[in-house]
């Protein structure tokens, strides 16, 4: 075999790539959700090419939202034929049900099956009338409509030529054009890509003249052309900027002209634009040799090749749009704004970040537990767990908002999960559990059947408080507020109060508890003349918590208030928690009074004053703050009580339940009774021996 | 003299905004040649037959910016054979193997007009070549360093996530909150001889300013 002086170099094609919009996968969502369901028939579908217009990267095949069969209307208008860089091309997909079919897909039938359409549409004449045929593409997925993640792989069939196509030369358009002819290339060009009907018509022909003119004709013209030029170049919009390869549309071209013309060496030319024009130096003109074979018939369907590489891997391709797709995610996004939004226009140094991984523990889900536990969630927190022993009743919807009217019906919803569930309702990245527990009272004595479970409940409700950063103590009455202001002084966990009247009501914070600061002996002598610790609710009593049956003001078995109090009071033990929150100094910091005059801003807190409380009343439409220092007597958080606890544990409980006086008496307000009792005894005393009191006006 | 031909309050009418746009395009196209020029895409209002105004945005798109190799995270799903096609296609080879080249960022503007807030919003994205969206955190990393510092202090300038108006997905825009103020003291600032700004010139002023966050700059003889 005589040896050729310089052996063929192989034209080497560059491959094409695809880049699939994610308002391509939004569509098709809908449109399986909506229409498809779960029909896996194959879609036509159309992408959407150009030719390179940057000289470092490559163009690329794109599916738009507008490349699935319009369905709905959308509000822009759909994409009319004759936009330059949109030039339609033909595909099909294949969208399978599940990951395992989509792995089973018979891919090289599948592109058998493609290149077979593209060789027919040659020899038929078919690619003559409409060229963007030739580079008709094939794309297999898996959509998980679930997890909103797509799997996907592109493929370019193309003919293979056999023996392959050799490159004679190539060059940069502009070197192989004369200056006179480049300039008339370039005006011929942009003139085709500027007028509509051609602009998207990806296949032409370019005829130069003797005299240097050109003009780009359409492919069925190629037999006028014979004769009428000097050169006579095969052009296509190449979508690879590469300087030394051709892009990926020549291939079927080359199997076009081969078939159609029996020609044996083609110019071709690879148009490439920037900035909108004809670009000639990034274009290219290459001459290649393509032996026509013999033995080839019109039936043999060439083999192909074009499944689309991975980053150099042949698998498949996939992308996540949860984050932009998933409903709770663009929820959650959503809320997460308009608290940055806040923080950015009125106070910029709010610290949302302890807001959002705060746990809160509301004991009560009524009026106010419904109440509080929305203005939480406008704050966006995040973790919230209800505890509450009853069920929803009939009057309870109107006035509890998170419940409805199906909570009631039948044998009614418990609060703890009625009240889970909608906060769920109402967001779903709410992270909230609802726990049915009775609190132990103090003052409602129990049987020793009954004993172990109550110090079962003691125990849950100190390891739920234990668990949690902040208490919100919305119970009905006084004395089921007693162990959860001690467990909460115990752990030094913040408490916020709110009690109800029918026209008034109280919010307040509790002080920390009395061993806030380290045990050691010498820090304690510190800790007496630093600030004293405000109190809790149980501070100024002088009367321990007991059966409250017989009312007095705040302490009542409430069932009937003014409605508009548990919103007003819920809210402001919400903002109270948050003041305490954005605070330096949290639990430990001091009480303001709104009746001190605040000059300028609060350099403590960008929220403003925190106060201890808060009471306010409806008939009035007043409210005031006020401030109040722990007790020593306290029986829910002085020492004496809290070191009992520690030593004693469940017998101190179960003491302190079943003995009415136990706790006047070891806090001393026992003692501190009788002695105001002997005082006044004196002084009576003095009074019977003295007429002239009596006597006098 | 015809308030609705004037900035005067720092705002846009929609009328304003198609009048405002085109000039802002046609004078991108002149001054700025190293960009592609702005479309104007008209919304087809279906539910008047017959409109007077033309309601429309501008569009900027598949603006390229070139970094370095990223981890593009993969679907931690995607568990797959390392060759999918072994026995099905034979190694071609007339088929370029191309070298891995630095990643290629697109990036997409549009300028909308806000209904509520009557000025005008930018809306952008970012995706890779294969599709993939990018987050705001590689964005940033695109930007401009002068750009980033820009974002951070300024209180003029605030990226969130919002819907698109029109496109039903989420984009980024720079949030409009304080627009009217700062156009307000920018037409005052011009008013030597009394005379507030001209509507048409309410695009190019506004994206001289907006423009520069996200590293798009207006060249002066814009501004002319």
């Amino acid at each position: 075999m005589a040896e050729k002086e310089t052996p063929p170099i192989i034209l080497q094609f560059a491959p094409l790539n695809s880049s699939v919009d994610e308002g391509f996968w939004h569509s098709f969502s809908s449109l399986k959700l909506d229409k498809l369901g779960i029909d896996d028939s194959p879609i036509s579908i159309t992408g959407f090419s150009g030719p390179c217009s940057h000289p470092q990267v490559s163009n690329h095949l794109t599916l738009l939202s507008e490349s699935l069969p319009l369905e709905e209307e959308s509000l822009i208008g759909t994409t009319s034929h004759g936009n330059r860089n949109k030039c339609p091309v033909p595909g099909i997909l294949y969208n399978t049900n599940t990951v395992e079919s989509f792995n089973k897909l018979d891919k090289q039938s599948l592109l058998k099956a493609e290149a077979k359409k593209i060789w027919e549409d040659i020899q038929s004449g078919k690619a003559l009338e409409d060229s963007s045929v030739l580079s008709r593409f094939l794309v297999i997925s898996f959509a998980d409509l679930k997890k909103w993640s797509f799997r996907y792989w592109f493929a370019f069939p193309a003919l293979v030529l056999d023996p392959p196509v050799s490159l004679i030369e190539l060059k940069p358009a502009s070197e192989y054009f004369s200056s006179e002819e480049a300039e008339s290339v370039s005006a011929a060009c942009n003139d085709w890509r500027d007028s509509d009907l051609t602009t998207d018509v990806p296949f032409f022909l370019v005829s130069v003249s003797s005299d240097s003119k050109a003009s780009i004709r359409h492919l069925k013209d190629w037999e006028a052309c014979q004769g009428d030029h000097q050169k006579l170049l095969f052009g296509f919009y190449d979508p690879c900027h590469l300087p030394s390869n051709p892009g990926w549309p020549l291939r079927n071209y080359l199997a076009l002209i081969r078939s159609r013309w029996n020609l044996e060496t083609v110019w071709f030319f690879c148009y490439r634009e920037s900035r909108g024009f004809a670009d000639l130096n990034l274009s290219l003109v290459g001459q290649a040799s393509v032996t026509l074979s013999s033995g080839e018939s019109a039936e043999t369907v060439p083999n192909s090749v074009g499944w689309e590489l991975n980053k150099g891997k042949r698998v498949p391709r996939s992308i996540s749009l949860a984050n932009s797709m998933d409903p709770t995610r663009l929820a959650v996004s959503a809320v997460d704004l308009n608290l940055k939004l806040m923080r950015w226009r009125a106070l910029p140094s709010l610290n949302l970040n302890v807001l959002s991984s705060v746990k809160c523990l509301l004991l009560g889900a009524g009026t106010l537990g419904c109440q509080v536990a929305r203005t939480l969630m406008g704050w966006g927190i995040r973790n919230i767990t209800f505890v509450d022993y009853g069920k929803v009743a009939m009057s309870n919807p109107v006035r509890q908002s998170l419940y409805t009217f199906e909570d009631c019906v039948g044998r009614g919803e418990f609060k703890a999960v009625a009240a889970v569930k909608s906060l769920k309702q109402i967001f779903p990245a709410m992270e909230t559990s609802g726990v049915v527990m009775a609190i132990p009272m103090p003052g409602h004595p129990i049987s020793s059947q009954e004993e172990d479970s109550v110090l079962g409940d003691c125990k849950r409700l100190s390891d739920l408080i234990e668990s949690h950063d902040a208490v919100f103590l919305l119970t009905d009455t006084r004395e089921s507020r007693w162990l959860p202001s001690l467990l909460c002084a115990n752990a030094n966990k913040i408490a916020i109060n709110a009690a109800l009247g029918f026209d008034s009501y109280m919010v307040m914070r509790h002080g920390a508890g009395p061993t806030s600061l380290s045990d050691d002996m010498q820090n304690l002598d510190i800790n007496k003349t630093n600030t004293q610790r405000l109190g809790c609710y149980f501070c100024n009593d002088v009367v321990a918590p007991q059966d409250s049956m017989t009312d007095r003001t705040l302490d009542q078995q409430c069932t009937v208030t003014r409605p508009g109090l548990a919103p007003i009071a819920g809210a402001l033990a919400v903002e109270l928690l948050v003041g305490v929150l954005q605070h330096p100094h949290g639990i430990n910091a001091k009480g303001d009074n709104s009746s001190l005059s605040n000059t300028g801003n609060n350099d403590d807190s960008p929220l403003g004053i925190l106060p201890h409380q808060i009471r306010g009343s409806v008939s009035q439409f007043s409210q005031i703050t006020l401030l109040g220092q722990a007790s020593n007597s306290c029986t829910a958080c002085s020492e004496t009580v809290i070191s009992e606890y520690r030593k004693r544990g469940n017998s101190f409980i179960l003491e302190a339940i079943n003995h009415p006086t136990y706790l006047e008496d070891l806090t001393g307000l026992t003692e501190l009774k009788k002695a105001a009792n002997s005082f006044n005894l004196d002084w009576e005393d003095d009074d019977t021996d003295d007429d002239d009191v009596a006597v006098d006006l | 003299m015809d308030s609705a031909r004037e900035v005067s309050d720092g705002r846009l009418t929609v009328e304003g905004f198609s009048v405002a746009a085109r000039t802002f395009a046609d004078k991108w196209m002149i001054h700025n040649q190293a960009f592609p020029p702005w479309s104007w895409i008209p919304l087809i209002n279906r539910t008047l037959l017959v409109s007077n105004k033309e309601e429309g945005y501008l569009s900027l798109e598949k603006i390229i910016i070139l970094s370095s190799l990223d981890e593009i995270p993969e679907d931690e799903s995607l568990n797959v054979a390392t060759d999918c096609l072994e026995k099905e296609e034979s190694i071609d080879h007339t088929i370029l193997v191309p070298t891995l080249e630095n990643e290629a960022h697109y990036y997409d503007f549009h300028i909308v007009h806000s209904a509520s807030y009557k000025v005008p919003v930018l809306y952008f994205r970012g995706y890779c070549s294969g599709g993939q969206p990018l987050s705001l955190d590689v964005i940033r990393k695109d930007l401009p360093s002068c750009s980033v510092s820009l974002l951070v202090e300024s209180k003029w300038t605030f990226i969130t996530q919002e819907e698109h108006p029109y496109l039903n997905r989420p984009w980024f825009k720079l949030h409009p909150c304080g627009t009217e103020e700062w156009i307000k003291l920018l037409s005052q600032s011009s008013s030597s001889s009394g005379c507030h700004m001209p509507v048409e010139l309410y695009l190019v002023s506004w994206f001289s300013v907006v423009g520069q966050v996200v590293g798009l700059r207006t060249p002066l003889q814009m501004l002319n």
